[in-house]
């Protein structure tokens, strides 16, 4: 018998506006090219666009989905929801730090510890996360592959919060410098533990529940699934050990072991997007949402993306090819994979906290009632193209065209956020409603 | 133990044509403690409601892709010598509930629109009454919802999908 407990999350909402302001702030620094590719990869600007982008808009949003993600998969509530609040805290006040910490590095050596305080305070929330996720997922076991993905995800997001506040530390205690100052030529190994490992693994955990659930195909990914869980995680862990390992060792076989974890990467993405093509061919759901027909997009700048980056980390020349690569990846995949679905889940939840208690007893609005697909499915596809010719302007080094791109991006991402407030607003429901009240964004202890 | 009457639907299945009427002239005709033995070419989930209510227990075999035999003995109330078998098949444990008065089949849909059908069904039931439902999965959602107007839950997996028996508050 399953146990009845809350199962709607307090704070998830508000984790998705503050994450959502940080993706508009992140876009504003690139348009008025304070940051790569008019500024170097390591201008205070684009350290500070791209952690806005991976901290501020990614990590929240990921883990305001998980907050709302892991007690479904688990059937066991999380640990505290107080602690959803504490993480928030932590990680938007550490990136304002680390963002002074950019900018002050080249100011005065007491602005500069802004960075490691802030990195401090990111990883004190991201503890507080993982807690609060570990907990119901370590009690579900054996648990199924969504689970065991978002599982590793987090052990992935630990090491990379770990080498960040170690880049901290280097750069602005100099009695640390001698011992950590090499790691900083571990910087692409970091981000691929944090793009890769961790988002990129969670996200397709996240997604190999949520599709077959709305488009009602077979949950069950067998084999594929299993060996898209097990390279992943054995091609990320070998590449970012072999590649922090090189900052002391100049071995041979690190260098064959790195190349190994790039080659069962690029595998573990090719079956997953091939599964993923399965779980839309044999949907039972003939007409699918505009979010899922959105998702589209997503996973083919996942194809696009992770091809690129892994292209040129194999050539030994990463400046060609990675920082576009990584661009696909951040803006187009991750991104991209997380508006679309922010299309249904902000509904969704809006939905269940207005509505649950009068269901069955009064006329209400149905979920797809509180969006307007023919408003919302423009965005996406401005979105997307925009993504990808930006992709090509940046790879042919015309840092005018991409900033062009990015002027498109913005106006499609502030298309979307104006529909999700409308549908968090009951906008487009009023037709099926007489009450005007707004919800709350931390939803009561009944949802 | 009384032989089963076997009664072979996948043909008429397979042509698209409705077995319902020809399975319960079959139950009609079944000698008293006799079960059936049903073949067809899916799990037929809504028949276990159907013949539940009539008096029957049921067990279930998949012998492979579009092949299923099915086993429908009476209650051991309901039967004579042959119930001890019957009596054998696991169940979930149903304690003191009645027998369900409403039954929904939401496989097919996604979510929330199980949920708001078996809400909707449970407006309708008296109180103490219950609601049977067949989804696609657990829904996790409702749960909240039941634990406020006070209706108990019982799930069972069945198949791929989720068995749901729903006992209205009173």
């Amino acid at each position: 018998m399953a146990t009845l407990s809350n199962r709607v999350s307090r704070w998830t909402l508000l984790l998705f506006a503050c994450a959502l302001a940080n993706f508009l702030a992140a876009q504003g620094l690139i348009l008025v090219g304070m940051t790569w590719p008019a500024r170097a990869v390591s201008a205070p600007g684009t350290l500070a666009a791209v952690h806005l982008l991976v901290i501020g808009w990614l990590l929240l949003l990921m883990l305001g989905a998980l907050f709302q993600f892991v007690p479904v998969i688990t059937s066991r509530p999380l640990a505290s929801q107080r602690m959803a609040l504490w993480a928030l805290i932590g990680i938007e006040a550490g990136l304002g730090g680390m963002i002074c910490g950019f900018f002050g590095i080249a100011v005065s050596p007491v602005l500069a510890m802004a960075l490691p305080a802030g990195a401090t305070a990111v990883l004190l929330g991201v503890l507080a996360a993982s807690w609060n996720l570990g907990v119901p997922l370590i009690r579900a076991r054996p648990l199924r592959l969504p689970g065991r993905m978002v599982l590793t995800g987090l052990v992935f997001l630990f090491v990379t919060v770990m080498l960040g506040l170690s880049f901290a530390l280097a750069f602005t205690v100099p009695a640390l410098a001698p011992y950590l100052a090499p790691l900083l030529n571990a910087f692409g190994d970091h981000a691929l533990a944090g793009l890769g490992g961790w988002f990129t693994l969670t996200a397709m955990g996240v997604s190999y529940k949520l599709l077959p659930m709305f488009m009602l195909a077979p949950e069950d990914r067998g084999i594929p699934g299993d060996c898209v869980h097990i390279l992943g995680t054995l091609g990320f862990a070998l590449a970012v050990a072999a590649g922090v390992a090189q900052v002391w060792v100049a071995a041979g076989f690190l260098r064959i072991a790195q190349s190994t974890g790039y080659g069962a990467i690029t595998i573990a993405v090719a079956i997953y997007l091939w599964d993923i093509r399965r779980i839309y061919r044999t949907r039972r759901r003939r007409v699918i949402e505009v979010h899922n027909r959105a998702a589209v997009g997503a996973f083919g700048l996942l194809a696009l993306g992770a091809a690129l980056a892994i292209s040129s980390l194999g050539t030994g020349r990463p400046e060609a090819g990675a920082p576009v690569g990584v661009f696909l990846i951040v803006f187009g995949w991750l991104g991209g994979l997380g508006l679309t679905q922010l299309y249904k889940i902000i509904p969704f939840l809006t939905w269940l906290g207005r509505y649950g208690s009068r269901l069955g007893r009064a006329s209400v609005p149905r979920v797809q009632d509180l969006v307007r697909e023919r408003r919302g499915g423009p965005w996406f596809v401005l979105y997307f193209a925009a993504i990808l010719l930006g992709g090509g302007f940046a790879l042919s080094g015309s840092a005018l065209g991409f900033r062009s791109c990015m002027a498109l991006v913005a106006l499609a991402t502030v298309g979307l956020v104006t529909e999700y407030w409308r549908a968090w607003r009951g906008h487009y429901a009023r037709a099926h409603q007489s009450e005007t009240a707004i919800p709350p964004f931390i939803a009561n202890p009944r949802g | 133990m009384t032989e089963p009457f076997t009664l072979d639907v996948r043909e008429m299945l397979r042509s698209g044509a409705e077995p319902l009427p020809k399975i319960l002239q079959a139950v009609g005709d079944l000698a008293p403690g006799q079960p059936l033995r049903l073949l067809a070419t899916f799990e037929p989930l809504p028949l276990y409601a159907v013949l539940g209510r009539k008096g029957f227990d049921h067990s279930a075999v998949r012998h492979g892709e579009g092949d299923w035999e099915v086993l429908f003995s009476p209650h051991a109330a309901d039967a004579g010598p042959g119930a001890a078998a019957a009596a054998a098949v696991p169940r979930p444990s149903t304690d003191e509930w009645p027998r369900p008065s409403a039954f929904l089949d939401n496989r097919g849909l996604s979510p929330p629109e199980p949920m708001m059908r078996i809400l909707e069904a449970l407006e309708h039931l008296a109180p103490g009454q219950v609601l049977e439902a067949l989804n696609e999965r657990e829904p996790v959602f409702l749960y909240p919802e039941l634990q406020v107007r006070g209706a108990a839950v019982r799930t069972e997996r069945v198949g791929e999908g989720v068995r749901l028996l729903i006992r209205c508050a009173g």
